[in-house]
């Protein structure tokens, strides 16, 4: 039997590490010691079990409590005064309430699951107060609203949209689109601006968006200076605009010009060839630069 | 002090006072389980066991019970399915999974040498599992025909079980007007390194009881009471690494669990245990291990008087006899009592060190018996417990740990039981040190 040469204490026949103090156990060389039996008959398994905890656990058995007690009580109070047609809403309110606390307690502390289950009951919880008669109206853009937080706020966090980071953007377009659709659907009964205004504006925001991508990517070395990403956005997002009050002017006149948006288009092109100078040209980049970002 | 006793040993068996906060409280980091077991020379034989085991359940009746959730109040109800058998897993004190116990509240187990007994702690305390362990070696020696062994203390296979072996003696010791025991404030938790699981990591140190006794003798204590200085020593080392400013240094205690049979006069096979708390308050100063031995002793003394075990009786018995608990459904109950047990409990001390004294072995098994342990399962709040079990000339005291690396607790234990002249024989489940 072999003693620990740091804690001093003798060691199982056959032991290769301290318990106590991870030191190896060094035996002369040739010797060798036959293994003890071991504490237990079979080895640890490899994960522990699963629950939840006392606390946990506490905290949910008293909303279900509490919510149990809630749900009687103002049922019981409705139906006495007489007012049981409007029971639907306070009973769901409560149901609603019950599980966005059971989720508080019982989701990982994680921001995307925590934020996904709030945003899932929040829509659950619009969608249900505005269709208690059968029939869904602006609970449905307000619903799309949080898919919208969801899809930009939080779906970036996930492990899937790290992984599939194309894929992801290509699902966040999709989602923009059929959220406009949705829009003009519910204000409109039927698709009136979102196919001539709309999209176009939609289409230059990404094209633009996709340009302006590909050439920061496509550039020399990997740092691309905040200042190139603000004037980009800035271009993307004033062509855009201009589109959109073309289409816009468009659609309600059927004349073809720009109303408001034409000096937006001009600060566009103005900063579009102010950028591509700069790229161009090392003496224009290093005028209006402190140092040279761009090699 | 005068009340009827509340069981009924057939139909509906109420829980006894200490028992109460078992059942709710029972989760994932918080088994409220134990175990007590033997090592013997010869290899164990299944077909014996259950044969032993349903003597042991024949001789006691009121361990064949089932846990219920009533309206009101958790309770035991008879148990007529077959009681199990199992094969000894990886390690000891997990979570009770009572459906594949077939409802029983205690599980026996076996492997090549070993008897062990796993006890639900609302069924019975450390001393009433032992018991039940020790008649239940004495009915397999008896159908494996090696030999007629008699414990010298313990229940007696051909005697009835008598009434008290099933009371509940809070009942009969609570007295209204006793005032009742202080509560006390937090005290200081390990926040220990490292990741954690629930799977019961063992370490068990062996020592000898002639090297500890000498030792313990110069410092005029008892076994206990050394093991227990030992235990505050090491927890006090641990903070202040933790926490270097001393003003903010919390108080350092134990929960030693108590043995009341001896002191009372009980027989009973249920929970008869209470906790003597003791501790040091390291934001007055550094503590050496003598005045940290002195202070255990005058702690321990004085936890053990009549007087003060009345008290504590009191304040557990009178909370649940107040009405508004008392007539509350457990629905309601049951998550107060998981979110108070941490506050009433958990909170107050900083480590539990059970012992559950020396098992005095009858002379024909004195060759056989290799080995006895004993092991309780930590809580999420303080990750490790120290189980001590003395049988022949040694002592074992096995460190429960939830954590999956950190050892350092073990480590300046056992290194100043080292330091301290006493030998110590480590063995361990942790698969890193195979």
């Amino acid at each position: 039997m072999a003693y620990c040469v740091r804690c001093g204490v003798k060691l199982a026949s056959g032991a290769k590490t301290c318990p106590l103090c991870g030191t190896e156990v060094l035996l002369p060389p040739g010797m060798e010691e036959p293994s003890s039996e071991p504490l237990f008959a079979k080895k640890l398994p490899p994960e522990g079990t699963r629950g939840i905890t006392k606390a946990r656990k506490g905290l949910v058995e008293l909303i279900v409590a509490l919510f149990v007690v809630s749900e009687i009580t103002v049922g019981l109070s409705l139906f006495f005064s007489g007012a049981l047609s409007y029971a639907f809403i306070p009973l769901f309110c409560i149901a609603m309430a019950a599980i966005s606390l059971i989720a508080v307690v019982l989701a990982k502390p994680r921001y995307v699951n925590h934020a996904s289950w709030q945003s899932l009951i929040a829509a659950i919880l619009l969608l249900g107060l505005d269709g208690y008669d059968l029939t869904w109206a602006w609970s449905l853009i307000a619903a799309g609203g949080i898919a919208m937080f969801w899809m930009y706020g939080v779906f970036p966090w996930t492990r899937w949209a790290k992984k599939y980071a194309k894929g992801s953007v290509a699902l966040s377009v999709l989602t923009t689109l059929f959220y406009v659709a949705l829009i003009n659907v519910v204000v409109s009964g039927s698709f009136t601006w979102f196919l001539p205004v709309a999209i176009p504006t939609l289409l230059a925001l990404l094209v633009g968006s996709s340009l302006f991508l590909f050439w920061f990517a496509n550039r020399k070395g990997n740092r691309i200076p905040i200042a190139d990403i603000v004037l980009g956005s800035m271009v993307v997002l004033f062509i855009s605009s201009a589109v959109f009050d073309g289409a816009l002017t468009r659609y309600q006149t059927g004349a073809v010009y720009l109303r408001w948006a034409s000096s937006l288009l001009v600060s566009a092109i103005v900063i579009l060839l102010f950028m591509v100078a700069v790229s161009l040209s090392l003496r224009l980049r290093r005028y209006f630069t402190s140092h040279n970002r761009h090699d | 002090m005068k009340r009827i006793q509340n069981f009924a040993p057939e139909g509906f068996i109420a829980l006894d006072n200490s028992a109460l906060i078992y059942p709710p409280t029972e989760a994932v980091f918080n088994a409220n389980t134990f175990r007590v077991s033997m090592d013997f020379s010869f290899t164990i034989k299944k077909t014996i066991l259950e044969q032993a085991l349903h003597d042991l359940l024949y001789r006691c009746s009121y361990a064949k019970v089932r846990l219920h959730t009533g309206f009101f109040w958790y309770y035991l109800s008879p148990n007529d399915a077959e009681p199990v058998v199992h094969e000894e897993g990886s390690y000891p004190s997990g979570r009770f999974a009572f459906k594949e116990n077939n409802g029983y509240l205690f599980k026996v187990l076996y492997s090549e040498h070993r008897i062990a007994l796993e006890c639900f702690h609302a069924l019975t305390d450390g001393s009433g599992a032992m018991n039940y362990l020790k008649l239940l070696v004495e009915r397999y020696c008896h159908h494996a025909g090696i030999q007629q062994v008699k414990f010298s203390s313990g229940l007696d296979y051909k005697v009835r079980p008598t009434k008290q072996e099933f009371s509940d003696p809070f009942q009969h010791l609570y007295d209204k007007h006793v005032p009742s025991y202080p509560t006390i404030s937090k005290a200081y938790h390990r926040k220990g390194n490292g990741p954690f699981d629930d799977r019961v990591k063992v370490i068990s140190a062996t020592i000898l009881t002639e090297q500890i006794k000498e030792r313990a003798k110069e410092r005029s204590l008892t076994i206990g009471e050394y093991l227990s200085s030992v235990y505050l020593y090491s927890l006090q080392q641990l903070q202040i690494e933790e926490i270097p400013n001393q003003k903010q240094r919390k108080p350092i205690r134990l929960s030693v669990p108590m043995n009341l049979r001896r002191i009372f006069g009980y027989d009973t096979m249920r929970n008869f245990t209470l906790f003597a708390v003791v501790g040091i308050e390291p934001a007055l100063g550094f503590y050496e291990f003598d005045e940290i031995a002195t202070e255990v002793h005058l702690q321990m003394v004085q936890a053990q008087s009549k007087k003060r075990l009345l008290s504590q009786i009191k304040r557990n018995v009178s909370g649940e006899r107040i009405p508004i608990i008392r007539f509350a459904p457990t629905a309601l109950k049951n998550p107060l009592f998981k979110l108070l047990s941490d506050f009433l409990g958990d909170d107050q001390y900083s480590g539990v060190i059970s012992n559950l004294g020396y098992v005095a072995l009858p002379s024909q098994l004195e060759n056989q018996v290799v080995r006895c342990d004993f092991h309780l399962s930590p809580g999420l709040l303080n990750k490790i417990s120290l189980s001590v079990i003395g049988y022949l000339d040694r002592i074992v005291v096995n460190f429960n740990s939830f954590y999956a690396t950190d050892t350092s607790l073990e480590r300046i234990f056992c290194t100043f039981l080292v330091e301290d002249g006493i030998q110590v024989e480590i063995a361990t489940n942790r698969e890193n040190t195979r």
